[in-house]
């Protein structure tokens, strides 16, 4: 890969449309409505639309294993620039983001339909797919974290899209307190919470890059993996694996990873179009693509420098995540909260692939793993978002179990959210079979003693991913309808299917899931040589020619997960045979029960060691900022006023007099008369004053001395 | 270029006397800014073109880089103040006193980004203080304007005095007014007279600092901003400010070396103490202009974050072109903020935050610009806040290599400029999501919209293209850093 930067041709500058369209779209959507309400909602759809084929235009020379790159100067002497990267692996993610996005962005006129304020929508659903492409696209960490916050701030505005905070739109179950901390959350308090959360990552992620850039002088990928100086110096000063973390700790807030994964759960309070762009296909996967990127460099960079610990904090927290939000979507009621759990349960998988590729024999089988895995989730993930919107719709409910027996009335949503299912659950010949194999081959393969506790891990998430999927299915379309749906009836509420404008996207992606599955060693085959190209080309590891190759003992694990998972699920919730609330009513099992629904008590504790506290200094510091020193010297407690006052007169004679001058002079009568305007504040701020020159003294000798 | 606006100055008070009711309200404006613009004009032709240049070495001023880059940012700041106030001071009136007073401000400013003298910066800085006491307390009828300036009057004259006195102590030990002379001399001071040196350093930080607003000489800038009209406040913030900082590096970066005292460690205590209680503080704020005061704090915090580690730069000097520009993209975007406070005051009684509510709706060019100049602020990328912020860190994450703290200091910038984020956007968010107690549109005054779009324009282009005034930053430091090591080599 040359470094000069090419010629600026129509191939070189589709990437950068790519992203900077749907940004331009997002900025004109504000005019456009003042078209009427139609040509603004087609405007936005149109604009995602021409960024997607756009997309899709660079799939021929990345599918032939070709790297653009552009790049322009951007501050040069800082040895910033901006640029676009659209290697095969990036072009693949752009498309995936791309396509999805249009989907969900035509998903939303149904869904949206009698919303009001959708300007604010629109504008906010291309600009985070203008950010989310600039995430993929760049070719450097400065750029990328430009979207980084970019998206960040869309899914703020978006997750409290319902400003309003009107009761519906709450998530989680009114009146449900764990250790007294509310588990039922506003759209502005969740919009609140996710961005604090992930903000918590990004402030690590950007003191990470800072490091970097301070040794390495450059944010270029391109330059970090040509140029491995900057992983001996960064090892020299133990900091190479602590700066690998930090990055990574952007990834874990952007992605939902445990310690950071509390606030992804909560995000469903957003409209469920943008639950299923941003909290399920696009921007939790952001993490997964910056693991995609930092992972090559760190790896051929640091090899030889133990970088391992690196990849093992990866797969560790990848692992556990999997294993944490799986558990929890067991027994979640709402079916937007199973399907977010089950979110962070899968991109741990995802991280599994990414860490485990830095701890087996060839880098490729994790990565290609890993980025198998994201593909197929996303797709099927979206398609199950946009199903659960539609049901939420029809039912108006976001409870399983006041629905029930939908199987008849919203056939095509039924047909479509069981293929999709399937392919979560990992039956065989859907996507996510094969995807999920991938990673437990891989995992098998590791060569650290982490290989069996991680493969256990992982293998007991599949036997529970398994369940919740039938279960939620079961659930929603098999039985007889709940009270909730009868009542419905009698207020002469029919249930019937969503319309076109709706159903069709996700039909297309249950299709596209069914699609992936039948062609699943074909397409892994195909995804290794493009990945292989990204990795050979742009970060110059070297890749094993290999095709498919199926790991039996990882087949054998999924499908006796998918068996002993679905079996009980299939009983329960599908054929109805036993009741499972009898499962619960007391023992173990039910104590097991409450500690997942109270979600491990990870998010209790959060709020009373993090968010409680905070909240009551918050308030003290008000307190001394404000009613203090103004309250409290406007006469209140005159004592305190006295005795700075009369510090002040001290001042006043004995320091400004001393420095005898005309003006101070006159700032002595002025002083006068202003002790008559307001008593004591101004004498105490010349009093603090002089303490902060003592204080400068005190210190500089302190220090001096130190010094000397 | 002073003699432009000194000239204009006068002309604004002459034609108060000779001009008409009418044109007397706007007139004085229009002169101001047109003398700033001409100013900068000015300024750029003797840079670009040395046929026209200035006598180089003239004793009490330095005609370098670091002025020029200065007082152009000062002047910048100065026209969208002026520019602002052509419509703000019609509900004051007195209009031609204002803008004299402005001007005033603007000559002491940029004679302070030049000077090279004690004895000058004493005057110039006095020259820039006296007229912003009056300018404070302009609204005369209203007591929070009054008191304001008072306040500001009594710590602004004692920080005067003890900036005078600290600049004796040291034409004391070096027995020049000349700074390049005198670092001469201080390069031989004996060691005995070191405490006459520490007694120096300290009052200088303190006199200087209250303009610099370091904590703790900031107690004066809360009330100060929240009662002299938001316009003054923008000038306060954005200019005066600068124009201390300026003065600062002048006599802290090119004097200290060669004083054996540990100063970057103050200034990294100091820094640590300025954002950190300016945000935090910021944060429990329920009026805006409050709120911004405490803001203005942080961000000067900083701004110190740069100076502190100015002796530690290893290639390019990081620290100090991190100073110079974030000075620059500080300067719009509050100044920015302020006019924003400006346009709302003079349609919306109340300042206090909820009054802002809705204002996405009623006031949507203000309230985007208001939002712009907030994210800036905030260091959001891609604005031109971003990138200041983000050569003040990697400035500090680079000293890490020669000092310990230089790492935790960029660690609690950062930690700090993310908590800043909270309150910035608490104010966006009121702006656009919460529900107004009235609606309706409200007309928007076209003056001030204008500078806030050519304002938002700066913030937005510089961010997207932020090399040239890096370029000039790293020039500016480059320059003064050589000329001091070839003034007093050792």
């Amino acid at each position: 890969m040359t470094y000069e930067a090419a010629q600026l041709t129509f191939e070189t500058l589709t990437p950068w449309l790519v992203w900077f369209i749907p940004m331009l779209g997002a900025i004109l959507t504000p005019l456009i409505a003042k078209a009427g309400d139609k040509a603004r909602n087609y405007f936005a759809v149109a604009v995602s639309l021409l960024s997607a084929l756009l997309a899709a235009s660079m799939l021929p020379a990345a599918l032939g294993g070709n790297v653009i790159h552009h790049q322009v100067e951007w501050i040069p002497a800082l040895k910033i620039t901006a640029g676009v990267l659209a290697d095969p692996i990036a072009v693949l993610m752009a498309n995936i983001v791309a396509w999805i996005s249009f989907l969900i962005m035509v998903y939303s006129i149904g869904y949206m339909k009698d919303e009001t304020s959708l300007t604010r929508y629109w504008f906010f659903m291309n600009f985070f797919i203008g950010n989310m492409q600039l995430i993929v696209l760049s070719d450097n960490f400065l750029q990328l974290f430009f979207g980084w916050e970019g998206v960040g701030l869309c899914s703020y505005g978006l997750i409290g899209f319902w400003n309003r905070d009107e009761e519906k739109h709450w998530v989680g179950t009114p009146g449900h307190t764990v250790w007294g901390v509310p588990q039922a959350y506003s759209p502005t308090h969740a919009g609140m919470k996710a961005f604090i959360t992930t903000r918590i990552g990004d402030i690590s992620f950007l003191i990470g890059l800072l490091i970097l850039y301070s040794v390495a002088g450059t944010f270029d990928f391109i330059h970090l993996a040509e140029n491995k100086q900057w992983a001996s110096s960064l090892a020299a000063m133990g900091l190479l694996i602590p700066v690998g973390v930090l990055i990574f700790g952007g990834a874990i807030g952007k992605s939902a990873q445990f310690p950071l994964h509390e606030w992804l759960p909560d995000a469903m309070a957003g409209p469920t179009a943008v639950s299923a762009l941003i909290h399920a296909a696009t921007m939790v996967k952001a993490g997964v693509f910056l693991m995609a990127r930092a992972g090559p460099i760190f790896y051929s960079a640091g090899s030889g420098l133990g970088v391992t610990g690196f990849f093992e904090a990866i797969a560790w927290i990848g692992a556990f995540t999997a294993f944490l939000a799986a558990t929890q979507a067991m027994v979640a009621k709402e079916v937007k909260k199973v399907l977010a759990y089950s979110t962070v349960s899968q991109i741990g998988y995802m991280m599994l692939g990414m860490g485990v590729a830095g701890l087996v024999a060839d880098f490729a089988t994790g990565y290609v793993a890993g980025f198998f895995h994201l593909t197929s989730h996303a797709i099927f993930k979206a398609a199950m978002f946009m199903g659960a919107g539609a049901l939420i719709h029809a039912t108006e409910t976001k409870y399983m179990n006041e629905m029930g027996g939908l199987r008849k009335s919203m056939r095509i949503t039924y047909i479509s959210m069981l293929l999709a299912a399937a392919g979560l659950a990992g039956v065989p010949l859907f996507s996510g079979f094969w995807s999920k194999d991938a990673i437990l081959g891989a995992t098998l393969s590791v060569n650290t003693p982490s290989a069996v506790p991680l493969t256990i891990l992982a293998s007991a998430t599949v036997f529970i991913t398994a369940f919740y999927s039938f279960r939620m299915i079961g659930m929603i379309f098999h039985g007889e309808p709940s009270h909730h749906l009868e009542k419905l009836e009698e207020h002469g509420h029919h249930i019937h299917e969503a319309p076109r404008v709706m159903w069709l996207p996700y039909a297309i992606l249950a299709v596209a899931t069914v699609a992936i599955g039948l062609t699943g060693p074909f397409f892994e085959g195909a995804l290794h040589s493009i990945a292989g190209s990204s990795l050979e080309k742009v970060f110059e590891l070297h890749v094993e020619e290999e095709g498919f190759k199926l790991n039996f003992v990882a087949l054998g694990i999924s499908i006796a997960g998918l068996g002993v998972g679905a079996f009980p699920a299939y009983r329960y919730y599908i054929a109805r045979t036993a009741d499972p609330s009898s499962l619960v009513s007391g023992g173990f099992l039910a104590a097991l029960y409450r500690f997942l629904e109270n979600r491990w008590y990870i998010n209790a504790l959060y709020y009373k060691v993090f968010v409680y506290p905070s909240v009551t200094i918050g308030r003290g510091l008000f307190k001394v900022f404000e009613t203090g020193v103004i309250d409290r010297l406007s006469g209140a407690a005159a004592s305190s006023s006295i005795a700075v006052s009369s510090v002040g007169n001290w001042i006043d004679v004995n320091i400004i007099d001393w420095f005898a001058n005309g003006t101070a002079a006159a700032g002595t009568v002025m002083s006068r008369t202003a002790r008559r305007i307001q008593s004591g504040v101004t004498e105490q701020y010349v009093f603090i004053f002089v303490i902060g020159i003592i204080i400068v003294i005190l210190a500089v000798l302190a220090l001096g001395s130190e010094m000397n | 270029m002073t003699g432009i606006l000194a000239g204009a100055a006068l002309l604004i008070l002459v034609a108060e006397a000779v001009l008409g009711e009418k044109s007397r309200k706007t007139l004085p404006g229009y002169i101001a800014l047109a003398a700033i613009i001409a100013s900068i004009g000015l300024i750029l032709i003797t840079q670009i073109s040395p046929a026209y240049s200035l006598t180089a070495s003239h004793p009490v001023f330095r005609n370098d880089l670091i002025g020029v880059f200065f007082s152009i940012v000062v002047l910048i700041v100065s026209a969208l103040v002026a520019a602002a106030s052509i419509e703000y001071v019609k509900t004051i009136g007195n209009s031609a006193a204002y803008n004299a007073l402005l001007l005033f401000t603007a000559i002491g400013m940029v004679l302070l980004s030049f000077a090279a003298d004690l004895l000058m910066i004493i005057v110039a800085w006095e020259l820039m203080s006296l007229p912003t006491y009056m300018l404070t307390g302009f609204r005369k009828r209203d007591p929070d304007s009054t008191e304001a300036s008072v306040k500001y009057f009594i710590l602004g004259a004692f920080s005067s005095g003890v900036l005078l006195y600290a600049l004796s102590l040291v034409y004391l030990l070096a027995g020049s007014t000349n700074i390049a002379t005198a670092v001469t001399a201080l390069q031989k001071l004996a060691p005995e007279l070191n405490p006459i040196a520490i007694l120096a350093l300290a009052l200088l930080v303190a006199g200087f600092g209250l303009k610099m607003s370091v904590v703790p000489f900031h107690m004066w800038i809360p009330d100060a901003y929240e009662g002299a009209p938001p316009t003054v406040a923008a000038l306060l913030s954005s200019a005066t400010k600068k124009a201390a900082f300026a003065v600062a590096i002048r006599v802290f970066i090119v004097t200290l070396p060669f004083l054996q005292l540990e100063w970057s460690a103050i200034f990294a205590i100091l820094a640590v103490a300025t954002m950190t209680l300016g945000n935090v503080a910021a944060l429990t704020q329920r009026m805006l202009p409050r709120m911004l005061a405490y803001s203005s704090i942080a961000q000067a915090g900083y701004i110190l974050v740069g100076l502190a580690v100015s002796p530690y730069a290893q290639s390019t000097p990081m620290g100090l072109v991190g100073v110079l520009f974030h000075s620059f993209t500080h300067g719009v975007m509050q100044a920015a903020a302020f006019i924003a406070v400006a346009a709302v005051s003079l349609r919306l009684v109340k300042s206090n935050l909820d009054s802002y509510s809705g204002l996405g709706l009623r006031m949507p060019v203000t309230a985007f610009t208001l939002t712009i100049a907030l994210l800036g602020l905030a260091g959001v990328p891609p604005l031109n806040g971003f990138w200041s912020k983000l050569v003040l860190f990697s400035a500090a994450v680079e000293a890490g290599s020669t000092v310990w703290w230089g790492g935790w200091l960029a660690v609690i910038g950062i930690l700090n400029s993310a908590f800043s984020l909270g309150y910035y956007a608490w104010v966006i968010k009121r702006m656009y999501l919460d529900d107004p107690e009235e609606t309706g549109r409200l007309k928007e005054p076209m003056g001030l919209t204008g500078v806030l779009v050519a304002a938002a324009l700066i913030i937005i282009v510089t961010g997207l293209y932020p090399a040239p005034i890096y370029e000039f930053a790293k020039n500016a430091s480059a320059a003064l850093l050589s000329a001091s090591t070839a003034a007093a080599p050792r």
